[in-house]
């Protein structure tokens, strides 16, 4: 009996700050797909979002950094691991991530960079010039990868007003105004 | 049924070939099957029948071999990256970026031809060859794209001669620079051995006839008078370089107006093809013209509603264009009516002509005019001093139709008319005939008629096979 009072009383406290999720579909014109897309929410005035504990990691394997596109928050620590035989390096000209270069490092080693500021930050390997990705630091943790078929999925966003935005590394960026209470949709299509 | 009566076209073909004994020169008309393969797309995008461009087409290639509008899931072979394109702004500390295409971009042409030609002696006599010349060439291109503003163009090309002997020539090749700054198609830039676009429209490369239009590019101005007709050995002085080693600039204005301007190396004995310039001149020529109506020459439509048969259009196009030469210090062996020998150097000329284009549907009639002068000095070939000097002019015309009947069927007529500088000498008339059947889209067949009609002892029947692959 207590229990079911316990149970009854918590989701009492709960079903004010029930989340509800963005979903939709965007077009990308001009491009072989929408795989490259990050959706996400723009800042959200008088909120802020502590960095996550835990690092969010790109892997640079058989020449390749993986995966292209890395969404994070705000202040989350990337690790970049050289998986390959052959020496690596990591470096952005983006001043919104300090033009940062990390060196050169061999197989098995990591190292590491803190985006403390919203960015999307190309990465390149001077080694390699071919090798190219992407971290693109959002300011609020309601972000997601866009698949390639152009659908996309947000999960546990508050219910509430917010600027939902979109970004690709060929395409213009765009964004929208939503209201968010419960399965809320939203599409985009962006060109170059 | 459909399928019985192109069967029965095919095998007609086939048989034309194997039992007519026609015959004709070496020409170069070519489809490039590279671009297939990048875009996986037909040979019917660019071409009604192989190697005449249509509209679109002729847009492509001004365009760098680029689509207009070009998106990059156009390009179903994924091009190798050279460098991230985020390298472009970090230039000049980091190379570049291009990119290589995703295959190697080869492709050969193949063509069987067989010759009927006769000709008339020194003494009036008629003489009849009858050559099969399987193969008669293959040409290997490589042609394609690098990054966002390179291409190229190369076309290796190896004959067999009726004597027996064999020839390898590099036909084309040369890097184009695209797009080079300011508005989309105003600034272009194209570099090595190449057709001139001075010549768009009635070069060898971009006719449906088999053979080129001999009197704007074969008349040979040296001569004791002047010269005398078209060339007919291996040290002819050139009217017009149909391929040259050249540096050009061209572009299209306002999406219909095109100008061409170019340096390229002079021309000397065994024209362009064989001479890397045997002095410090250079040559330079010019075009600027016209479309009217049809697609653009960019690939839009400006709002022309065009109709869906991409061979198909209704417009005129006109220009003008200009070739200025300097031929100092090549010297050609010529001899006076006594049989003496002399040096003669084409010291300078010029050229001048027009060129107009109108398709009316699959209708399409094309010409030009051109008249050139030479300022020709003859030397004594011991003592080096001056004998003579004569200013001879010459003019050449021609006007040839198209027509598409459908897809697979086209015809084509020529007349052409050349009159030598030398007076004393003949006016030269040419007609020319070609039936051009595809078999299949990258399999032609094409009969075509040449005849000379001051002379009617002087014709050739070609019989020809061409593969694109």
């Amino acid at each position: 009996m207590r229990r079911s009072v316990l149970v009854l009383l918590a989701l009492t406290v709960a079903l004010p700050m029930a989340a509800g999720d963005l979903h939709g579909k965007v077009v990308c014109k001009g491009v072989r797909d929408c795989a490259d897309a990050v959706v996400y929410v723009g800042a959200i005035a008088g909120k802020s979002f502590p960095a996550p504990k835990d690092h969010a990691k790109m892997d640079q394997k058989n020449l390749v950094f993986s995966p292209h596109i890395l969404p994070v928050l705000v202040g989350t620590t990337v690790d970049f691991l050289n998986s390959d035989a052959v020496l690596h390096n990591v470096f952005t000209p983006e001043a919104c991530a300090e033009k940062f270069n990390l060196g050169t490092w061999p197989q098995g080693q990591t190292k590491s960079y803190t985006f403390a500021k919203e960015c999307a930050a190309v990465l390149l390997c001077k080694v390699h010039p071919e090798m190219e990705a992407y971290v693109v630091a959002v300011p609020t943790p309601y972000f997601t990868s866009v698949k390639a078929d152009g659908s996309f999925h947000i999960g546990d966003v508050p219910d509430g007003s917010y600027t939902v935005k979109i970004w690709h590394p060929k395409l213009k960026a765009a964004e929208k105004p939503a209201t968010v209470a419960g399965a809320t949709e939203v599409d985009f299509e962006i060109a170059k | 049924m459909e399928s019985s009566k192109r069967g029965l076209c095919i095998v007609f073909a086939l048989f034309a070939v194997g039992c007519l004994f026609f015959g004709a020169g070496v020409p170069t008309a070519k489809g490039v099957p590279a671009f297939s393969r990048k875009y996986q797309t037909s040979c019917q995008t660019c071409h009604a029948i192989f190697p005449k461009l249509n509209p679109f087409g002729q847009a492509f290639r001004l365009n760098g071999y680029r689509m207009p509008g070009e998106t990059e899931e156009m390009v179903k072979q994924v091009p190798v990256s050279l460098g991230s394109e985020a390298y472009e702004k970090l230039w000049p500390k980091m190379v570049y970026p291009s990119t290589l295409p995703g295959n190697v971009p080869l492709a050969v042409n193949a063509k069987f031809a067989d010759l009927y030609a006769s000709a008339a002696d020194d003494s009036g006599h008629q003489v009849l060859h009858n050559d099969f010349q399987f193969p008669q060439e293959l040409n290997l291109f490589a042609a394609g794209t690098l990054g966002k503003h390179m291409s190229f163009f190369s076309e290796l090309t190896y004959g067999e001669l009726p004597d027996g002997g064999t020839e390898v020539e590099i036909e084309h090749a040369r890097l184009d620079f695209v797009n080079a700054f300011g508005p989309e198609h105003l600034f272009n830039f194209r570099l090595g051995k190449l057709a001139p676009n001075a010549w768009d429209g009635f070069q060898e490369m971009w006719i449906m006839t088999d053979s080129g239009i001999g009197s704007f590019f074969d008349y040979n101005p040296i001569g004791f008078n002047g010269g005398t007709g078209l060339c007919d050995s291996d040290s002819c002085g050139v009217a017009l370089p149909a391929n040259a080693r050249a540096i050009e600039m061209y572009g299209i204005v306002a999406h219909r107006l095109l100008y061409v301007v170019g340096v390229d190396s002079p021309i000397g004995p065994g024209g362009s093809f064989d001479s890397f310039g045997s002095t410090t001149q250079k040559d330079a020529y010019a075009r600027i013209d016209y479309k009217f109506g049809g697609l653009a020459l960019d690939g839009t439509s400006t709002g022309v509603t065009l109709p869906p048969e991409n061979w198909k259009e209704t417009s005129f196009r006109l220009g003008v264009l200009g070739y200025w030469g300097n031929g100092g210090g090549v010297n050609y062996e010529v001899t006076d009516p006594a049989g003496e020998t002399f040096n003669e150097q084409d010291r300078t000329f010029h050229r001048y002509g027009i060129y107009g284009s109108v398709y009316v549907g699959s209708l399409n009639v094309f010409g030009g005019y051109l008249r050139g002068k030479d300022n020709l000095e003859i030397f004594n070939p011991e003592s080096n001093v001056l004998f003579a000097a004569k200013s001879p002019s010459y003019s050449a015309w021609f006007v040839q139709s198209d027509y598409v009947f459908a897809p697979p069927f086209q015809a084509s007529v020529r007349y052409e008319q050349l009159t030598p500088g030398d007076s004393t000498a003949r006016l030269s008339k040419i007609f020319t005939a070609n039936f051009s059947f595809l078999a299949y889209a990258n399999i032609k067949l094409m009969l075509e008629y040449n005849g000379d009609l001051v002379n009617n002892k002087n014709y050739t029947f070609t019989t020809v096979l061409r593969a694109a692959f």
